[in-house]
């Protein structure tokens, strides 16, 4: 664990010490260093369950392939950040990366935690540099608005949550999630017990995000500057879904009844979300609203408990986070040349970028979950079980799929094709940078389907 | 060392000076963004909405660096050694040699010498005519069962 998460922490001093013309250089590849090291966490020395080297930090098969995206994502969310920040005087520059790095140390630390408290205040952590990524980086005012909804939805859905572990703490007597798995089942009977469970997951749900509770991600989505969009929609969101695994464990025997109202919100979610997709004038809200229509199955997946609905969950949160984060950056591509996010008025981009187009067109089906990618594979196993649950649900997760094939094509019809307008001229092609971004996005996508069970959580 | 660790809190009014000094202002975007939108740019018109909406008022830097990455605007030296090193340690050490990593790992839980070894049973039961699975999971010798008749 220390062998990842010292290098990241030295990443500060790496960033104000080097000179001015080589920090970007220096960060990016110190970073990648960082990411090519946590493969190592895949070496598993035990057969099951967790592989720690000290009390406090410990990876497992649920956790790893999250601390590894986490790692992978921050030569990303650098190299995507470059053009933008650069023009900034360099302290702002250093600052910026600070942040994306201290956003880092906080996730290794979220995702590694063994004591469910530590895993708390580490989730709360990561709330301060996305907030000063998206208040003070974001482009329009309403950047303040959003930095809002995003603190305190948040907050609000997190605070339950402490007094529960604080209960749970009172109760059992440990926090550690080593411990906790093998404890008695708790005897939940009474009203009090049903508000703790609601407690113990609220705040996940909301950092999903449930619908319902998604109206923070795409006011922060469309205000936060690309790497914010970037970590928000790859690691971020990831956290609900890897602390709504972990609570479950211990929630066992209410979740079977109070889950169903959960499940059947997050399955109304993907329609409408899907739905709100269909008629987005602005393509980052676009790409916001399509993660809560994902995330909608992740949660899905997760309230069901069954080991297919954890392993599908894993493999889609994974394979969301490069494809979405993907996207971002192709949206932010566009809106440097552009410096307008509405898709009407960038159409036809195709003609001028035929190799973005090809970009846009492969990011687009994986979105959609195009076989064999895993999105599809995560997207089936959910499906799979829902239907199992109760075979109404194909209702709700076929339209789903069908309404994600809408959205997608209409995103590419609506940014490729199309008749090129005449206000634009002149745009920059496209960097080399630019496209080795999107090659480290989707490269890995390609080669995780060759190597699935690296994401298959507790059934690997 | 203590003279660089100054240069973590600079005046604002010093670092905007300094690198205004010290470049060939390629793409002038002060992060406040109304001054930076009257800096006249002979190379490209500017369009209305990148004048008053973001306060980019950009040069293409291919301009003057026809080679250009995208990583350093000012630089084509540095420009080039990124992205020599961006493609160094992203795809040679993190795809390839991370990749080449992932596919040897050992074999956790020995799940493929699990199948390969079924898959040998298989062949090998079937050559001598024997029933694939027999109906005990334990062998019905090596059980010892109290004698019915004994109460």
């Amino acid at each position: 664990m220390l062998k990842v998460l010292i290098p990241t922490i030295m990443l500060f001093p790496t960033i104000w010490l080097t000179s001015p013309k080589w920090l970007w250089t220096t960060t990016t590849a110190h970073s990648l260093l960082i990411a090519s090291i946590s493969l190592m966490w895949f070496k598993w020395t035990s057969e099951t369950g967790w592989t720690s080297s000290n009390t406090y930090l410990a990876t497992d098969p649920l956790s790893t392939p999250l601390l590894v995206l986490t790692c992978w994502l921050l030569p990303l969310m650098i190299l995507a950040s470059q053009n933008h920040i650069n023009p900034e005087p360099i302290s702002r520059q250093r600052l910026y990366i600070t942040l994306l790095a201290s956003l880092q140390t906080f996730l290794i630390m979220a995702f590694g935690a063994t004591e469910i408290i530590m895993f708390y205040i580490m989730f709360e952590a990561t709330l301060i540099p996305t907030l000063i990524i998206i208040t003070r980086w974001g482009n329009q005012t309403e950047r303040l608005n959003a930095g809002t909804y995003f603190l305190f939805y948040t907050l609000a859905g997190s605070l339950p949550l402490l007094v529960a572990l604080l209960l749970l703490q009172q109760s059992t007597g440990t926090l550690s999630m080593l411990v906790l798995q093998y404890s008695q089942p708790l005897q939940l009977n009474s009203w009090g017990h049903m508000i703790w469970w609601a407690a113990c997951l609220i705040a996940f749900l909301v950092k999903m995000p449930l619908y319902g509770v998604h109206l923070w991600l795409p006011k922060a989505h469309v205000e936060a500057p690309v790497a914010g969009s970037m970590v928000l929609a790859a690691v971020l969101l990831k956290l609900g879904g890897y602390g709504m695994m972990r609570m479950m464990v211990m929630l066992d025997p209410l979740s079977k009844e109070l889950a169903y109202p959960f499940i059947i919100l997050a399955l109304w979610g993907i329609i409408m979300t899907g739905s709100i997709c269909l008629r987005q004038t602005d393509l980052k809200s676009l790409i916001a609203y399509s993660s809560v229509s994902h995330m909608g199955l992740v949660a899905g997946g997760i309230l069901i408990q069954t080991p297919w609905g954890f392993s599908g969950a894993i493999i889609l949160m994974i394979a969301h986070g490069l494809v979405s984060s993907a996207l971002f950056c192709l949206a932010n591509t566009a809106y440097e040349r552009t410096h307008s996010r509405t898709m009407i008025l960038a159409r036809g981009l195709q003609i001028i970028f035929p190799l973005t187009a090809v970009w846009w067109f492969i990011a687009n089906l994986a979105n959609l979950a195009l076989p064999p990618l895993p999105n599809l594979m995560g997207e089936l196993m959910i499906i799979t079980t829902l239907f199992n649950w109760s075979p109404w649900t194909i209702l709700l997760t076929g339209l789903g799929t069908l309404i994600t094939a809408g959205y997608s094509l209409y995103m590419f019809l609506m940014s490729q094709r199309g008749p090129t307008p005449n206000h634009i001229t002149g745009l920059q092609p496209f960097h080399t940078r630019e496209h080795l971004l999107m090659t480290l996005h989707l490269i890995p996508v390609i080669l995780l389907v060759t190597k699935p069970e690296l994401m298959w959580g507790w059934c690997y | 060392m203590a003279s660089r660790l100054s240069r973590i809190w600079p005046t604002l009014s010093r670092v905007r000076l300094s690198s205004a000094l010290g470049s060939r202002c390629v793409s002038q975007t002060p992060s406040s963004s109304a001054s930076g939108a009257a800096v006249a740019s002979d190379l490209q018109p500017l369009s209305p909405a990148a004048q008053d909406s973001h306060g980019h008022a950009e040069v293409s830097p291919f301009e003057k660096n026809p080679d250009f990455h995208g990583f350093h605007h000012h630089d084509s030296f540095v420009d080039e050694w990124n992205m020599r090193l961006a493609f160094f340690f992203g795809i040679s050490v993190a795809i390839v040699v991370g990749g080449t990593f992932i596919h040897y790992l050992p074999d956790h839980g020995m799940r493929q010498w699990a199948r390969r070894e079924a898959e040998r049973l298989i062949k090998q039961r079937e050559a001598e005519g024997l029933p694939l699975m027999t109906d005990n999971y334990y062998d019905p010798s090596t059980i010892v069962l109290p004698s019915s008749g004994e109460e």
